[in-house]
């Protein structure tokens, strides 16, 4: 193993007696010809981590262990440092318009190394410097020139060269792609790619260019908040995130085959002089648990991956497996029954907005309501956080039935014409004895304001017909939120109002899941609409789920037949 | 709720006077009506309005006094009917399934029984107490009930709302009581006042057969006595005697019939159509 770190530490010092630490505990090796990626958001310590590497962080500010090929460099001279750097450990740093010199020639910058660290002479370094040059794709006019006569791109590939000019055992590339255009990046992308095939280097590429990250390492690691979450092969995770803020993180990058708008993960990441207790993600985190609160989850090895959770990753929220219904015509023969489902199987992540889309018929409806428990099932079963839903009696249905909310297609058949606004969205808190009524009133304001409805007394007295059905729609949802579920099927929710009306609604919807860290389970005939929102499609046809996958592979590349008619007859406007 | 029409109000008022008369009987009455407070038989006077009977009690004061009972009864075995035919109708509606199916057959096989010749017979084993009237009529006119309650519950059983309540979490006699109740509301009213009609017309036939009991002086008991004096037709004594109280027990069942009808035409805006 070249380079082993272990639980590396940095505290940069605030005042006299508290510290900032903005790296705790990470740990990662690096072998010989190897890549790793580190990927996080913005201030979750990635650069401190390289600067760490590289011995340029204050004397005492850095602990724990980073060996090279055995040997501790923690707590080394700057001298020991000089011998390191370069030869051994070379960085290209993230500010390409401040590292070079402005009034030194970009060859003789590049050369300096040579000649200081390899104690060549000014020649020798001078053709080095032009092959280095060569290999990262400049010309030999670039190394006469000045910095500031140089591109962003061209300013990149010098800094490179010189990382390269000493052939270090491990190049450390901090954020290589920011501020470049897309070309210069896919030019550079290239280069690196075709640099690390030429071996023996360690590559460590720290970034939040996912696709970077994607294309040049083996393996990624996570970082939020100063600590790792998520290890494991850069495909796989990328693929198959486990760790609720990598598949967070993921979700919130734009990428040409999405079709879907961008979401960003509820909350800001957290103030690193005061971080919170336990889990560091919790307060973002959709799944929290109260353990989540009090104690810091370890990273351990979880399925072939490390992961730094207590629930092991992702959960699974809702869980259908062969589902049937059938219905039976009344008096008919055997043979006039509708097997309006047939073996669906299912599931729904935390926090994940899944569509079920198909033709009128197609059992969607029929599916969604024996998901939310409204209709019994001839077979299979739903399995709700661990526990089956479909078993459930009594208490223990009441309690699983405050975390999984329906919203049906048609809101005037869905509230009662005899009870007032505050009565209708107050009635599940009343069915679930939750609070005093003072609490029970206060919730309801809250839920009428997030749904965007007025509050007034008067509002409040309205009845059913008082509405408009977009107003009523929006009454639903707020009733649906009372309970604060974890999961809402909306069948249709959008479906009897106008365009217009529509895109509030359903943006209110996508707001509230993501602001809320709820599951959503959008049912839909409308492909256009879905794509815009949904994580994942499922396509339904003749009761049975004939397709599922992300959205956009859903949208670009439909594998099933019936899939390809939806999409041909989604609307188009000229 | 729609405006109530003429004849609902004409039926209350009719009911509201009946209700006035029962409970200020003791007022209003000149006499006790079981006194003998004056010679048998007497023709109306200034003292007698409506002369006395074979025994000399005040037939104007058997009269009011009767109006409690015809009342007692109209309540009681309406409110009988209705609730019998509630549970029964409501259980077999919101349930469905096999319970559904059986309670209808059990329906069926009520209905298809014939109700005058039971009800003699019930009231002939059972004894002849107010009571017993009461428990009679009403388990014999319950089943009616129950079928018009059924329908309506199956129809608001599948109403969005009350199935997103069961959503919220909610019981099955939360379900019940908060929706679906007020839901059939209306069609409880109308159960009350039709089957409260049935039920005063039934206490008249029983009392009249001399089924009733004969401690308790209904109009249908009055109006046996009087048909008992041999020769009552002979002389012009029906007037005062028998007629009262046929008149009596004709307008509380009109009154009840006229609101029920009223009712009705809420319930079914297609029948307000062709009444009005």
């Amino acid at each position: 193993m070249m380079l082993m770190v272990q639980d590396l530490r940095v505290t940069f010092p605030l005042d006299g007696k508290t510290g900032l630490r903005a790296v705790d505990g990470v740990s990662f090796d690096l072998a010989p010809g190897a890549s790793l990626g580190i990927v996080g958001e913005t201030g979750a310590g990635k650069t401190t981590i390289a600067r760490a590497l590289l011995g340029l962080h204050p004397p005492g500010c850095v602990q724990g262990s980073i060996r090279l090929d055995g040997r501790e460099l923690v707590g080394l001279s700057e001298e020991a440092w000089r011998a390191i750097r370069w030869r051994r450990i070379a960085l290209v740093p993230q500010s390409v318009g401040t590292a070079l010199d402005p009034v030194y020639r970009v060859g003789d910058q590049i050369a300096e190394p040579l000649r200081y660290h390899l104690g060549l002479s000014p020649a020798e370094a001078w053709d080095r410097s032009l092959e280095l040059a060569r290999r990262v794709g400049l010309e030999p006019r670039h190394l006469r020139a000045y910095p500031h006569q140089l591109s962003g791109g061209e300013k990149q590939r010098a800094l490179l060269a010189m990382a390269l000019s000493c052939a270090p055992d491990i190049l450390v590339l901090d954020e290589p792609t920011s501020g470049q255009d897309m070309l210069s990046r896919a030019r550079l992308l290239d280069l690196l790619d075709a640099l690390c095939r030429e071996g023996g280097m360690g590559l460590l590429v720290i970034s939040h260019d996912l696709a970077a990250v994607a294309r040049l390492t083996e393996r990624v690691a996570v970082l939020y908040a100063g600590q790792l979450v998520e290890v494991g092969p850069t495909a796989e995770v990328f693929q198959d995130p486990r760790h609720p803020y990598t598949w967070g993180l993921l979700h919130a990058y734009p990428d040409m085959s999405t079709a879907r708008d961008l979401r960003g993960i509820r909350g800001a990441p957290p103030d690193p002089a005061n971080p919170p207790p336990g889990c560091r993600f919790h307060p973002r985190c959709t799944q929290a648990i109260d353990r989540c609160r009090r104690e810091e989850p370890p990273l351990r090895e979880i399925g072939g991956r490390w992961i730094a959770c207590h629930l092991g990753g992702l959960q699974t929220l809702l869980r259908a497996e062969g589902l049937r219904k059938t219905f039976f015509v009344d008096g008919g023969e055997p043979e006039e029954r509708v097997e309006a489902v047939r073996e669906a199987t299912l599931d729904i992540r935390e926090g994940e907005v899944v569509a079920l889309v198909g033709e009128t018929g197609s059992g969607k409806t029929t599916l969604g309501q024996m998901l939310v428990g409204l209709l019994p099932p001839n077979g299979g079963r739903v399995v709700l956080e661990g526990r089956e839903l479909t078993a459930a009696k009594g208490k223990e249905r009441r309690a699983m039935m405050s975390r999984i909310q329906l919203i049906p297609q048609d809101p005037f058949d869905a509230v009662s014409p005899r009870l007032t606004v505050a009565e209708m969205v107050r009635e599940p808190l009343d069915i679930q004895a939750i609070g005093t009524p003072e609490e029970r009133e206060a919730k309801v304001r809250q839920a009428l304001q997030t749904v965007g409805l007025p509050t007034s007394s008067d509002f409040l007295a309205r009845r059913a017909h008082e509405l408009s059905g977009g107003q009523l729609q929006r009454v639903v949802l707020a009733r649906a939120l009372v309970l604060e579920p974890k999961l809402i099927v909306a069948d249709e929710p959008v479906s009897m109002l106008d365009p217009s009306e529509q895109a509030r609604v359903i943006n209110l919807l996508k707001e509230i899941q993501t602001e809320r860290g709820l599951a959503l389970l959008l049912i839909s005939h409308d492909l256009a609409l879905v794509r815009k929102i949904a994580d994942r499609i499922l396509v339904m046809h003749r009761g049975q789920i004939v397709e599922e996958g992300p959205g956009n592979r859903i949208v670009t590349r439909p594998e099933h037949e019936h899939t390809r008619v939806l999409l041909e007859a989604a609307p188009r406007l000229g | 709720m729609r405006r109530l029409g003429g004849e609902v109000w004409f039926g209350l008022i009719l009911l509201a006077l009946c209700s006035a008369v029962a409970v200020l009987a003791p007022v209003l009455a000149p006499y006790d009506p079981r006194a003998f407070s004056g010679q048998p038989l007497e023709r109306p006077s200034r003292a007698h309005p409506l002369g006395t009977n074979d025994v000399g009690q005040d037939i104007l004061s058997e009269l009011i006094y009767g109006a409690r009972v015809s009342l007692t009864v109209a309540l009681a075995a309406g409110a009988g009917t209705v609730l019998l035919g509630l549970l029964v109708g409501g259980m077999a509606g919101y349930a469905g399934g096999w319970l559904d199916q059986a309670l209808m057959r059990l329906v069926d096989g009520m209905l298809s029984l014939p109700r005058l010749p039971l009800l003699i017979l019930f009231a002939t084993f059972l004894g002849s107490g107010l009571p017993q009237t009461i428990a009679v009529i009403s388990f014999l006119f319950w089943p009616t009930t129950a079928r018009v309650v059924r329908a309506q519950v199956q129809s608001v059983r599948q109403r969005g709302y009350v199935r997103m309540a069961r959503q919220f979490g909610a019981s099955h006699p939360y379900v019940f009581l908060r929706h679906i109740l007020p839901a059939i509301g209306p069609l409880i009213a109308y159960g009350l006042v039709t089957s409260a009609g049935h039920a005063v017309a039934m206490e008249a036939g029983l009392a009249f057969l001399g089924l009733g009991d004969p401690l308790v002086k209904s109009w249908g008991l009055m109006m046996r006595f009087a048909l008992n004096l041999p020769g009552l037709f002979l002389t012009d004594r029906w007037l005062w005697w028998l007629l009262p109280p046929a008149l009596c027990v004709t307008l509380l069942i009109l009154a009840l019939a006229l609101m029920g009808i009223g009712l009705e035409q809420n319930l079914n805006p297609r029948l307000a159509r062709r009444w009005r």
